[in-house]
């Protein structure tokens, strides 16, 4: 069945977000955070991401290396922190030239066509 | 109800499906997460958290099963898409096969007619056909099961292979968020590819000498044969009776056995020198296929071809499954193509 241009658009668009996902965490993790605060800084900068999105991607990303994380207790229940990780950090820097290299020549095409 | 108490629940829900080693530290920071997620809705909200609100947070997690999924790392592609078809028809064909087989032989087996007789049935169209299903029938699932272990391995080997090619110690590119690598994208990729895969008209060329010469060796025996008992004549008798021909196969059919011999050696000899199989090679063995199992079919049906019955029944074997081999080259190489691909249809 076709969708329509709504749900597609939608669907479009939120496949762009994906590739863009972990991008956006790792940038917010050069210095510690648990998964709620890392939520609620990414929303206020505009990129709000599904809590069940979110909480097992860092996991995920932990499991890949790119981030440590340590359980502390500040003012609280014991929360869980995050943080890049030596290999993360380098993973961070190669992905922005990525992404900056990205959004110039994605830039220059929408360019050309308007 | 309490609202801890549903988040209880659906972490303890999530966490069972998780490997042991990480139940207990990813449920108790889930159990944290959830928590503040619901004061924050509460506050939000300004009333207190109550079971719908619980709910509602917990339904915008998503279902346990999917919230496991996702603290999975990822899995992998045990058939590629682009492979189902064909995985399928090779695992649903073969068990056809053996049911076009064994469902005519069950009705022609006089052990399974016995049992019908002794359970009162004997007679009835149907009478053989529990028997069949609880021996040939059911049994026939041997092949996609077997199939699908030899695929898993084959993924699980493939994967690991990856993995290791892919995330040297100190690499950048972790491979699970990284896009699925488009094998032909960069010279580094292209490299890593066997030629054959790229190319697959490129024909192994050591493979094609080794089948040659077996092939030669072959033709030589089956001439040789005849004149085994000048050529050989210290041999034992009983072991010239073994290996003589019988005199109608060797004047009939024999013959179109060599003429086929040569043009499939012709062919394989012209991809030899060429370096890859092209439409008419391919055209070629498609047409030599099809007349080797009409030839074959022929030898087996017309009558003995060995004097000895022992050595007929052996190669009577043997030539079934050269005919089951046949087929499916046959099938294959069709499917590769022989025919131009048609021009779409421009319009004005």
């Amino acid at each position: 069945m076709v969708e329509g241009r709504p749900e597609q658009s939608g669907k479009l668009e939120q496949d762009l977000r994906k590739g863009v996902l972990v991008l956006a965490v790792l940038s917010q993790l050069r210095a510690p955070q648990y998964g709620y605060s890392l939520r609620q800084a990414l929303a206020e900068r505009g990129m709000p991401i599904e809590e069940g999105t979110l909480y097992p991607l860092l996991r995920r990303l932990e499991g890949q290396g790119l981030l440590a994380s340590e359980w502390r207790i500040d003012d609280g229940p014991p929360r869980r922190y995050y943080t890049l990780s030596p290999e993360g950090a380098e993973s961070y820097r190669d992905l922005t030239a990525a992404w900056g290299s990205l959004t110039s020549v994605v830039g220059r095409l929408l360019n050309e066509e308007s | 109800m309490d609202p801890d108490v549903i988040i209880e629940s659906y972490v303890s829900n999530v966490v069972s499906r998780l490997p042991r080693r990480q139940r207990a530290d990813v449920g108790f920071e889930l159990r944290s997460l959830l928590r503040e997620e619901l004061a924050g809705r509460a506050e939000d909200a300004g009333r207190p958290a109550d079971e719908a609100m619980a709910m509602a947070l917990l339904g915008d997690f998503g279902r346990p099963q999917e919230v496991a999924d996702r603290y999975r790392p990822a899995g992998f592609t045990i058939i590629r898409p682009a492979d189902a078809p064909q995985f399928a028809w090779i695992a649903l064909g073969g068990v056809a096969l053996q049911w076009a087989i064994t469902l005519p032989a069950a009705y022609l087996d006089p052990s399974i007619a016995i049992w019908a007789a002794s359970a009162g049935v004997a007679g009835a169209w149907w009478a053989p056909l529990p028997a069949w299903w609880l021996t040939w029938g059911l049994g026939a699932f041997w092949w996609p099961g077997f199939l699908i272990t030899i695929t898993i391995i084959a993924s699980a080997i493939r994967h690991r292979r990856r993995g290791e090619q892919e995330s040297p110690a100190g690499s950048a590119a972790p491979t699970e968020w990284a896009a699925e690598p488009a094998p032909a994208a960069t010279s580094t990729a292209a490299r890593r590819i066997p030629p054959q895969v790229l190319d697959r008209d490129r024909v192994n060329r050591p493979g094609l000498v080794l089948a040659l010469a077996f092939w030669m060796l072959g033709a030589t025996v089956l001439i040789a044969l005849p004149w085994l008992p000048q050529l050989a004549p210290d041999l034992p008798q009983p072991l010239l009776d073994a290996f003589a021909f019988d005199p109608e196969f060797l004047q009939w059919r024999a013959p179109w056995v060599l003429v086929l011999w040569a043009v499939s050696f012709a062919v394989v000899f012209a991809e030899l020198v060429a370096g890859r199989s092209t439409r008419t090679t391919r055209l070629v063995s498609v047409v030599g296929g099809a007349a080797w199992l009409v030839l074959l079919t022929w030898c087996l049906a017309a009558g003995p071809i060995f004097t000895a019955p022992a050595t007929d029944g052996v190669v009577r074997l043997c030539l079934v499954g050269i005919m089951v081999i046949t087929a499916i080259d046959l099938i294959v190489t069709l499917r590769r193509g022989v025919m131009p691909m048609r021009e779409p249809v421009v319009g004005g």
